[in-house]
């Protein structure tokens, strides 16, 4: 027999000595059994009076957001009861979200059920419901992919506080889904493939944890000393890019300058012809002067220590904030209550619209381009005169600029939370390699994600378009992604590399998941059109 | 010495360090095609490459005309010569994927024989210093009779968290070395390996895969499949290739979601092509081809691609009625085909017309959509009599004189219909890479996997006396990946180690 007579133990660092088994998962399991089981309560009593998908959808945003408020109040407050809160919100969150899915996959296959048992058809399989049919679905799904990893990163209590940042992201996901809107369409039957749940459920965790990714490549910035100044440089940018191509580029154009449109609506179609929003484009043009000035400032700043600039960088960093805010705000106050539209569309806008009216009868291209502008222009006043009653603008007018509006503003609301107080806010964050340690682990399955995407999305196509490889835009865009997380795992290994700039790859690479998930589908034409 | 010679000395001399100075270039060019950094500075060549390719509208792209029209002379002319239309297929893209397939081969082969050292060679033993400065380390004192024992007290604790140990001796120390997943040190390699082999099976695809599409109506036939090549402004050409057999359509079905709906996609389930494939090497065989559900016929794989959406129908259900009274029957009669009476009539499905119209005295479709169906029906007795006649669904009336005429001494009436189109566009598609790079794939998730989920953890423990029963076992691991599990396990084979149930060892 013997003892342990003394323990003289050298930097055995940080060790949890707590049994770290299936208890920390609990979070995980409840969300998603809580789901499952209201799902099959759903498909079982369901009927009317059942919570709809999008109320489900809704219950799962609020609860992302006041989760997000407590982890980042722990951060700077440490307090047990705040982390408690923020587990438990996210917790909530993501049993909404995954129960908002399961609803809807229920909703779905009863809509469809009437007609075809009506008719003596035979009920198709169960998963041509899978809600992932659309970009709302997608985002749907893209949002529980990033809540799910955040409660299984969650079970490290050193990295709960997480949530603060990957919740906001999956919040602004759910308001993009809110804007898109949740009606269920039919499927298009080249999409009835079981390759459908397999590709599109690997692409919603993929993306969820490349979105955790993110937000912890933020967090290595931060903890690594990237000033905010130079944080809120970027952020600035950002937005300015965003101000800069709303609305077709009308704000900062001269011929339109500090105009805003947003797109009119023929029932639940969107047409290519925007009403002028009024005040939002002088507001748009302030928030951009106002963050041109930020940039200047802090440029000024970190080039020269100069302390006054950054004293006048941070108090039009904080206006900005507002100036964004206001935007967003009065942009959905005035579309909420705008009346007729017709007076306030452009006519600049008619031949263009014209020639889009006519194609979309059936004119060829050509044919439209040999008419003069004069006949287009009466083509789109003909419509106006006849159709103008009906149309309308709506929050779903523009989902993804009104979303891209929050996103900018949320961006800077973070770079000014991150100026309060940073240094105690690094204290407060784990070492930098525990922080390496995790980014490298989530782009390491964020890569074999991806990798699987590209692999089930090749397969797929294989089999319906007769082609494992098109260089169709949004098969690029997962491959450009995917390159760029390979060339995170590269860079980590390269001499001289190491460390940050692996971080700017992390950033970079989930910018580009971003652009293929939304960029492909609305700017870009292609066979991914639909999602 | 001779003028010549010493000519030819200098040229000699010259020669060689002229080749010592390209021996520098060749080394230094090697070095840079093979280095970690030069891979990841290509990587992003090609990411911008193809950022640019998703940009620009490529040739073969649906719509192509009118981007095409749509840019200004200047743009054109620009993208033109950048050849940005068609950026996957340019000779810069292939040269930068030979690059940066050479540099993976490269790189692989430098950095190799390190990972398999690390894999072959297990360094038994360490320095107590060395064990220290590892990424893990601990100093624990045991009591125990000898240090064997002691070692297999800690080679047992290593094997309770899943580490393969192995005691060794060297200079009279004790060592245990404990590891597992050595084997993932090789998983980057077998990733790197997985993607040129998908590289080389799109390299066979490129070059000798051809993909076609194949119009096939019922009753007809095809022995060749159309080819469409983009040129310049993206104007398409066809090209005819010929296959080595002959495909017989012997009937199309459409599966409709609202049965009283149109023949549209978002309106259809599945549609499906019969085939009868006629060989004159293999003989005849029967196919179906369904929507996401292809048939491969050697080395030739046929695809439901899009429909020719004309109403028609594929079967009709007929309600006969002697005109001189009696009990009406129900006949099914498919498309071209006849069904008999029970007095021996037949009745022959002719034709079918979605919006029956006359325009004079002829009878035609006003439209494709089934806005009033009728089929062209031909009575044959039995004494050979034939009789060509009409049957309407409800709408007869607008059908004008010919409603309610009887033919052959019935009165027909069309009952019920299933709904089809008029024509199957098929995708044909041969191609020798699909298989390599399915390989590749498969390969590609095993070893992905492989990388990620799991990590060579290594823990070495150094067992020395201190006189009498007392021993100091240092302890030092390190893993190539998931430290914060290697953490976790790092402290259970410490605490094992110092005896189960032990307070746990005093952290410092």
């Amino acid at each position: 027999m013997s003892s342990t007579l003394k323990h003289t133990a050298v930097s055995v660092p940080e060790i949890d000595w707590k049994p770290s088994g299936l208890a920390a998962y609990l979070p995980f399991a409840l969300a998603v059994g809580g789901s499952v089981v209201l799902s099959l309560v759903r498909l079982r009593a369901g009927g009317e009076n059942f919570m709809t998908d999008g109320a489900l959808m809704m219950l799962g945003l609020a609860c992302y957001l006041l989760a997000a408020v407590f982890h980042l109040t722990d951060l700077y407050a440490p307090l047990r009861l705040f982390q408690r809160l923020g587990l438990w919100g996210a917790t909530a969150g993501v049993f909404f979200n995954a129960a908002s899915f399961g609803v809807r996959w229920v909703t779905a296959y009863e809509r469809e059920l009437a007609l075809l048992t009506r008719q003596g058809g035979e009920m198709p399989w169960a998963f041509r419901y899978v809600p992932f049919a659309n970009l709302y679905d997608l985002s749907l799904a893209f949002a529980l992919g990033a809540g799910l990893t955040t409660l299984l990163i969650a079970n490290k209590q050193n990295f709960r506080f997480l949530g603060a940042l990957s919740l906001p992201l999956a919040a602004l996901i759910l308001v993009l889904a809110r804007f898109i809107g949740d009606e269920i369409v039919n499927l298009p039957p080249v999409l009835d493939s079981y390759w459908r749940p397999i590709h599109v459920g690997t692409a919603s965790i993929a993306y969820g944890v490349a979105l955790v990714c993110f937000a912890v490549a933020v967090v290595y910035l931060l903890k690594d000393g990237v000033k905010t100044e130079s944080m809120a440089i970027a952020t600035s940018i950002f937005s300015l890019a965003v101000l800069g191509t709303v609305s077709r580029f009308s704000v900062f154009a001269p011929a339109t300058f500090g105009t805003y449109g947003a797109s009119t609506m023929s029932g639940r179609s969107s047409l290519p012809l925007r009403a002028d929003v009024p005040y939002v484009g002088w507001m748009l043009v302030l928030s951009g002067l106002l963050l041109a000035a930020v940039v200047v400032l802090f440029v000024k700043y970190l080039s020269s220590e100069n302390e006054a600039a950054r004293r006048w960088g941070r108090r039009l960093l904080k206006l900005s904030l507002v100036a964004q805010a206001g935007v967003v705000a009065v942009l959905v106050s005035q579309v909420k209550s705008m009346g007729e539209v017709v007076s306030r569309i452009d006519s600049g806008q008619y031949a263009r619209f014209g020639a889009w009216l006519l194609e979309q009868r059936g004119m060829d291209a050509s044919q439209v381009a040999a008419l003069g502008q004069l006949r287009l222009e009466r083509a789109a006043s003909e419509f106006l005169q006849t159709n103008g009653a009906g149309l309308s603008v709506s929050l779903r007018s523009n989902p993804v600029e009104l979303s891209a509006l929050i996103t900018a503003a949320a961006g800077t609301l973070f770079v000014v939370i991150f100026s309060f107080r940073t240094e105690r806010l690094r204290e407060s964050l784990p070492s930098l390699e525990k922080i390496d340690e995790l980014m490298y682990k989530t782009a390491g399955i964020t890569f074999a994600g991806l990798a699987l995407l590209l692999i089930t999305g090749a397969v797929w196509a294989n089999e319906s378009w007769g082609r494992y490889w098109g260089w169709d835009p949004k098969e690029v865009g997962a491959l450009v992604a995917w390159l760029t997380y390979g060339a995170f795992l590269h860079v980590r290994i390269s001499r001289g590399w190491t460390g940050r700039p692996a971080a700017y790859f992390a950033l970079v690479a989930f910018l580009l998941i971003v652009f293929t998930y939304l960029g492909v589908s609305y700017l870009l034409p292609g066979l991914h059109s639909y999602a | 010495m001779s003028a010549i010679r010493e000519t030819a000395g200098e040229t000699l001399e010259r020669a060689a360090s002229g080749g010592v100075r390209s021996a520098g270039f060749v080394d230094r060019a090697l070095g840079l095609l093979s280095s970690v950094r030069f891979g990841v500075v290509l990587l992003m060549f090609l990411v911008l490459a193809c950022m640019a390719g998703m940009l620009v509208m490529q040739i073969n792209m649906e719509g192509f005309d009118k981007y095409f029209a749509e840019l200004t002379p200047s743009q054109r002319l620009l993208y033109s010569a950048l050849g940005l239309f068609d950026i996957y297929h340019t000779w810069y893209f292939n040269a930068l994927l030979l690059v940066l397939s050479l540099n993976i081969v490269l790189s692989s082969i430098d950095t190799f024989p390190r990972a398999w050292g690390l894999v072959a060679r297990r360094k038994l033993d360490a320095s107590a210093q060395w064990l220290r400065g590892q990424e893990q380390s601990a100093v624990i004192t045991l009591e125990g009779e000898t240090a064997e024992e002691v070692a297999g007290r800690v080679s047992a604790a290593c094997r309770s968290v899943g580490l393969r140990p192995r005691v060794s001796e060297k200079d009279g120390r004790t060592f245990v070395f404990a590891e597992r997943g050595a084997w993932n040190r090789l998983g980057a390699y077998a990733v790197h390996v997985a993607l040129l082999v998908i590289f080389a099976g799109g390299f066979l695809t490129a070059q000798l895969g051809h993909t076609g599409q194949m119009l096939l109506t019922p009753g007809g036939s095809a022995s060749e499949m159309t080819e469409t090549t983009f040129g310049e402004g993206g104007v398409p050409s066809e090209l005819k290739v010929a296959l080595p057999f002959e495909v017989e359509c012997t009937d199309i079905r459409q599966q409709l979601l609202d049965k009283d709906g149109p023949i549209s996609p978002m309106n259809t389930l599945n549609w499906s092509t019969a085939v009868r494939i006629k060989d004159a090497e293999r003989g005849e065989t029967e196919a179906l081809v369904r929507l996401n559900a292809p048939y491969d016929y050697r080395g030739y794989r046929f695809f439901q691609s899009s429909f020719v959406s004309e109403g028609k129908a594929r079967q009709i259900t007929l309600s006969v009625e002697p005109e001189e009274g009696g009990e009406a029957q129900e006949l099914i009669v498919m498309r071209d085909g006849s069904a008999a009476l029970a007095d021996g009539t037949t009745l022959q499905f002719i034709h079918f017309f979605p919006d029956f119209a006359m325009q004079g005295a002829r009878v035609g479709t006003a439209s494709e959509e089934y806005r009033n169906p009728a089929a062209a029906v031909r009575v044959v007795k039995p004494s050979g009599e034939t009789a060509l006649g009409y049957a309407f669904g409800e709408r007869a009336a607008a059908a004008g004189p010919l409603a309610g005429r009887a033919v052959g001494g019935y009165k027909l009436r069309l009952v019920d219909f299933e709904k089809v189109g008029a024509s199957h566009i098929l995708s044909v598609q041969k191609d020798p890479g699909a298989g390599v790079v399915y390989v590749g794939f498969v390969l590609l998730t095993v070893t992905l996997l492989g990388v990620f989920f799991f990590s060579h953890q290594r823990v070495w423990a150094l067992v020395e006396g201190r006189g009498g029963r007392e021993f100091e076992i240092t302890f030092g691991g390190n893993t190539n990946r998931s430290r914060l599990a290697f953490e976790q396990r790092f402290a259970r084979v410490v605490r094992a180690a110092g005896g189960v149930g032990a307070s746990g060892v005093k952290q410092s």
